[in-house]
């Protein structure tokens, strides 16, 4: 943490000072209450799962039940496959954002027209419509082409979460990249193609590790397009399958699910770490 | 071959003119300077020549082949950017070396590159720098670098935009004799623009004074000094400003500065009674009164209002009649505030202008001896070869 600000004569350990870190502190546990709580469940007992103690004896088994169980009794989730499908058509979704995004991002940065900012809105507009709005007629569509529950499907209705995202968030790092960068490789030379490629591209690399990490995040999370538009599920359906119907709900499964759910992204973001930081604050591309 | 031929070059952002109409014709091999302050246009033209904006009007050619619509890699010009525009990722020698990789105009293989690279960083004194980014250069460093990335191969033209400004003074004297060596060995066209009139006294074969994406005049260095041709350009060259007094023909006189400052009108010009008149005259050109002078000499009497020491020199302001007069004088002589100061002025050197009003810019009508240029003063002289 980076040393406070202090006022000329302020002592270094006052009340005020010391009050003001108990209460970030306690904004921490606050905020962080409900991790902590999923956590705790998943580790309880079928027994303990609706205690609120925080003491109980832990036990892994609601993880080895969540990953290894398939049509018993218990649930009918393949939690296993949900994970596998749903880590492709995430990664799916965001390879085809980036594939396209890019591109779409350098023009609409560099390419001003009658109207291309009202182009980009618009595209943007699709994120402020309610899924639920399309859902249905989305539904019909997709029975009609036979993409149902297929991987190609998931991957298509995804990206449209994803792509905005991508190429909004990389527009502004080709904003602020100053276009002399890629006239000098021109002059230097070299293709417009080439100037994008050699110049532009690699400088914007932590844009589009923290913009591929956020559609992957938003990708992963997305509940009403698998919920609808497939059999087999994604983690976010599946989850939810684990709280049972008819009187029996598996609190502690679902939160042992909800943890392992959790644990793609996590991983993703710690790999870039490196790039997310540079990645999130803005404007650090300058020579 | 590398002449350059713009004609109507014309450049338009929403409602203002960047640009407007420009013609240039540079002769191969010659320096030509674009001279104007800054938001004049001056980085608009380098960027339409290179083809880096897009114009609304007008024809670039280069080397005697049409290039209004081709693309920047065909057009073979190099440019150094006054942003630098060095790649941040890439190391001094790898920026270096990027024109001579890309193959577009010539091959040239590892070793060729390398020797090239070593010649021309040795010449800008930044060889010690090669495995550096630029992030970890100073600005002046930078700014060689990108002169360098310029200089490392033979282009048709070289396009240089402000190389110089961000250099320290004592760097940017020694950079400008470089550049002027550099010049006149490569042989290679050069553009460059500035808004420093020193550099462009001293760098160029001829220079065009812009304003407003204008070109108010062209012409030699020594032209531009002995005879601007308004007031803009009288004021654009010389540090401190050329003293600009405004004055009436009265009797078959000019009198200025309440009476102060009177001398016959020259007939050439033919002015007429109650003509109102601008009377321009240089700083460095008025002379503190010492020796006698033949004819042909301006005598002014003043009094010394203030006195700054600059180094070598000092400028004083002197009050003159019902205005004052700056004037520059060796710092050995004693100037006490106060004093009384007689002043002397080759009639030639006393410019005449059209009357105006305070800020506008207004035509030269000629000299106190008619409409002939002034002569060069022998500093001046020493630099330009004449």
């Amino acid at each position: 943490m980076a040393r406070k600000e202090m006022m000329p004569g302020q002592k270094r350990f006052t009340a005020p000072a010391i009050l003001g870190d108990v209460a970030i502190l306690a904004w921490f546990v606050f905020s962080l209450f409900p991790i902590v709580w999923m956590v705790m469940l998943a580790l309880k007992t079928p027994a303990e799962q609706t205690t609120t103690y925080f003491r109980f004896s832990p036990t892994l088994e609601n993880f080895v039940t969540v990953l290894t169980a398939r049509g018993t009794a218990l649930t009918s989730v393949d939690f296993k496959a949900a994970l596998v499908s749903s880590t492709i058509n995430c990664l799916g979704a965001v390879v085809v954002s980036l594939v396209v995004g890019i591109p779409a991002a350098y023009a609409a940065g560099r390419w001003k027209f009658r109207g291309s900012d009202s182009l980009m809105f618009n595209l943007l507009s699709f994120r402020f419509a309610p899924e639920l709005m399309v859902i249905v007629p989305l539904f019909v569509i997709y029975n009609g082409l036979g993409l149902f529950d297929t991987t190609f499907g998931m991957i298509w209705v995804l990206q449209l979460v994803t792509m905005p995202l991508v190429v909004w968030i990389l527009r502004s790092y080709f904003e602020d990249l100053p276009e002399d960068l890629e006239q000098a490789a021109l002059l230097d030379g070299y293709s417009r193609k080439r100037a994008f490629t050699m110049v532009a591209l690699p400088l914007v690399r932590p844009g589009i590790a923290a913009s591929a990490l956020l559609a992957f995040i938003f990708a992963w999370n997305n509940y009403m397009f698998p919920l609808i538009l497939t059999n087999s599920g994604s983690v976010t359906v599946a989850i939810t399958k684990f709280l049972g119907g008819g009187g029996q709900a598996y609190y502690n499964l679902t939160a042992a699910a909800g943890v392992v759910g959790a644990l793609p992204p996590l991983i993703l973001a710690l790999t870039i770490q490196r790039y997310l930081v540079q990645g999130l604050s803005f404007g650090a591309v300058k020579g | 071959m590398g002449t350059l031929k713009v004609r109507d070059l014309t450049k338009t952002y929403g409602s203002t003119t960047a640009i407007d109409h420009l013609a240039i014709d540079v002769r191969d091999g010659e320096f030509f300077v674009i001279l104007g302050p800054s938001g004049a246009g001056k980085t608009t033209t380098l960027k339409a020549i290179a083809g880096l904006v897009e114009i609304d009007e007008g024809s670039v050619e280069i080397a005697g082949v049409d290039m209004t619509q081709v693309e920047p890699y065909y057009r073979n010009v190099a440019m150094a950017f006054e942003s630098y525009a060095l790649y941040p990722q890439k190391t001094v020698k790898d920026n270096l070396a990027s024109p001579l990789k890309s193959g577009r105009h010539h091959h040239y293989d590892e070793a060729e590159r390398t020797r090239r690279i070593a010649d021309v960083t040795k010449t800008l004194g930044i060889d010690h720098l090669l495995d550096r980014l630029p992030k970890e250069l100073s600005n002046g460093q930078r700014q060689r670098t990108a002169l360098g990335r310029v200089l490392v191969r033979p282009a048709d033209i070289y396009l240089l935009d402000e190389p110089l400004s961000h250099l320290d003074a004592k760097l940017r004297a020694s950079m400008r004799a470089e550049l002027k060596s550099i010049a006149s060995r490569s042989n290679t066209t050069t553009l460059y623009v500035t808004h420093d009139y020193q550099e462009a006294l001293a760098l160029a074969d001829r220079i065009a004074v812009l304003r407003q994406g204008e070109f108010v005049q062209i012409g030699t260095p020594a032209e531009i000094w002995r005879s601007p041709v308004d007031t803009f350009v009288a004021r654009a060259v010389g540090q401190p400003e050329i003293n600009l007094v405004d004055g009436v023909v009265r009797g078959g006189k000019v009198r200025a500065l309440g009476g102060a400052l009177e001398f016959p009108a020259p007939a050439a010009l033919e002015l007429p009674e109650g003509k109102e008149i601008r009377v321009g005259m240089r700083p460095s050109e008025l002379v503190v009164h010492r020796e006698v002078h033949d004819g042909g000499w301006l005598r002014v009497t003043g009094r010394i209002r203030l006195a700054q020491r600059l180094g070598r020199d000092v400028e004083l302001d002197i009050e003159v009649g019902d205005g004052h007069l700056i004037v520059i004088d060796r710092a050995d002589a004693s100037h006490e505030e106060g004093q009384q100061i007689e002043l002397d002025i080759h009639l030639p050197n006393v410019h005449l202008f059209d009357g105006g009003a305070p800020d506008e810019h207004t035509a030269r009508l000629g000299s106190a001896v008619g409409r002939g240029a002034a002569p060069l003063p022998e500093e001046l002289e020493e630099e330009l070869g004449e």
